[in-house]
């Protein structure tokens, strides 16, 4: 969530075009484990001169391994790119905001399924307790 | 005289950034000779590729092959236009958005892209301009050297200058010559013959500096300062206030609003180089409002440029209209239409009479 308010600042309130505003983010450290990604897209565009959907699609593929997201989350950040720098300030304010809203979906998504796993792994840590002390008496 | 013409980011490097590549290969496909010819690359949707060369056109076939006709030339598709579009604005349209309300976004090395499509308004205002159809890319060429024999009717002793306006029908150099003159202003020529001034350009159309991403592109010496993209009627008031310089510099002076920005900058006691469009002074004082500018105690310094014969002419007058000199003058620019002369008793080239009084009958010099 930071790191998109600090994109949304670059780009519509300082007119930062993305492969430095990218750039930017990779090295100010509101990236976080995203860093390398933005880095990695940020220096896509410049030397491919491809659009933020293309470069961002060819950098999440060539990084895929070094983050813990299952397919599904995959699939739904592999379009991030995909509406950026094809518009003006306002319109690209909306596109982030969007973005901010289905981020702030999969965030939750993956708490609920945290917390049901969590109960889930905590029953059968139990259950496991409660089969061993049956064995040993 | 040896000009040094510099082609920092050259055609090349236009070519690899930003062109698609069907059109990339068709302009590499040009002869060497007529690639330093090129001025402008037009690119069209659905219509021919087109170069504009000093003084003509010529439509560029898919090998670089020039020719009159249009049917042997590159179509260009609308994707392809639409695509150059993006890659001009680095695919960050919002970050160019003030330069596509002007109607052109400058690219690096001061190259300029004009581009035209459907305008779209936020009540008065131009908000916009989405479904580009046409691109044309003016290749911008910085010649130092191309003042130096004018420069010597523009100093007044070794730490002042005269308030000089440069006059001339489009395309004579104008502005490249105001380039010159500020970088030669701004340089000096040494403690003995003329030291340098503190100077401000009020860049409208980020012409004389084009500024790419905040950084000039041409050489306007080491102490100038540069107002990008501001009105000049405003641009002037805000130097005056913040820069304190010695000389502003102005292009293509126009409406009464820039005439009154002016007398504020003489009042302040600071010099003025400007350039306007005219064929010859007496031109330039029947103009509405800006005229009333060289007479009296206005500029002091006129400098007259024109072509006769398809050669470039110079000539220096104070503001009496009495002539300093005249020169036939190898400015190193090429030489354009020919057919064009000097005005007056001669003849204007026709394209360039028609342009004119078109512009002068709606009021737009361009």
């Amino acid at each position: 969530m930071e790191l998109l308010l600090n994109l949304k600042s670059q780009m519509c309130g300082l007119g930062i075009p993305l492969s430095a505003a990218f750039e930017n983010i990779a090295k100010d450290g509101t990236g976080g484990v995203w860093s390398d990604i933005f880095l990695q897209c940020s220096n896509i565009m410049k030397a491919e001169h491809l659009d933020a959907g293309n470069a961002w699609k060819k950098s999440i593929v060539q990084n895929k391994d070094g983050l813990p997201l299952d397919q599904s989350d995959w699939e739904e950040l592999s379009d991030f790119g995909e509406m950026l720098g094809k518009s003006d300030r306002q319109n690209q304010e909306s596109v982030l905001n969007m973005e901010k809203e289905k981020l702030a979906a999969l965030e939750k998504k993956a708490r609920e399924a945290m917390e049901t796993k969590g109960k889930l792994y905590r029953n059968m840590g139990v259950l496991s307790g409660a089969a061993v002390v049956i064995l040993l008496i | 005289m040896v000009l040094d013409r510099e082609d920092r980011y050259s055609l090349d490097e236009v070519l690899s950034d930003y062109l698609p590549e069907r059109i990339k290969s068709a302009i590499k496909g040009l002869k060497r000779e007529v690639v330093e010819e090129l001025e402008e690359i037009r690119i069209r949707s659905g219509l021919p590729l087109m170069g504009v060369f000093a003084g003509f056109d010529r439509f560029i076939g898919r090998d670089g092959f020039l020719s009159e006709n249009p049917q042997h030339s590159l179509i260009v598709t609308s994707q392809e236009v639409k695509d150059l579009f993006y890659l001009l604005c680095d695919h960050s349209v919002y970050a160019y958005q003030e330069d596509i309300c002007r109607g052109f976004i400058t690219l690096k090395g001061g190259h300029r892209a004009g581009i035209c499509g459907t305008v779209v308004y936020e009540g008065d205002r131009i908000k916009g301009m989405r479904d580009i159809s046409s691109v044309s890319i003016r290749l911008s060429h910085q010649l130092k050297g191309c003042a130096r024999d004018i420069f010597k009717y523009v100093i007044r002793g070794r730490n002042d200058i005269y308030n000089t306006l440069i006059l001339s029908p489009p395309r004579c150099g104008k502005t490249t010559v105001l380039r010159d003159l500020c970088r030669l202003i701004s340089q000096g020529l040494g403690k003995d013959k003329f030291t340098g001034l503190r100077t401000a350009v009020i860049d409208e159309r980020s012409e004389l500096g084009a500024s790419y991403r905040g950084i000039p592109q041409n050489d306007l010496g080491p102490r100038t300062d540069i107002l990008d993209g501001c009105r000049k009627s405003e641009g002037i008031e805000l130097v005056l206030r913040s820069m304190a310089p010695h000389v502003i510099i102005v292009d293509e002076l126009g409406s009464p609003r820039d005439a009154d920005a002016v007398r504020m900058a003489w009042n302040a006691g600071v010099r003025l180089i400007a350039t306007a469009h005219a064929f010859g002074l007496e031109d330039f004082k029947e103009r509405m409002g800006v005229g009333q500018l060289a007479s009296g105690s206005g500029f002091e310094r006129i400098i007259l440029l024109g072509m006769k014969n398809g050669k470039r002419w110079t000539k220096v007058m104070d503001s009496n209209g009495r002539e300093l000199s005249g020169f036939n003058q190898d400015t190193g620019m090429s030489d354009g239409i020919c057919g064009m002369y000097r005005p007056g008793a001669e003849v204007i080239g026709e394209a360039h009479r028609e342009a004119a009084c078109t512009a002068k009958t709606y009021g737009t010099f361009t």
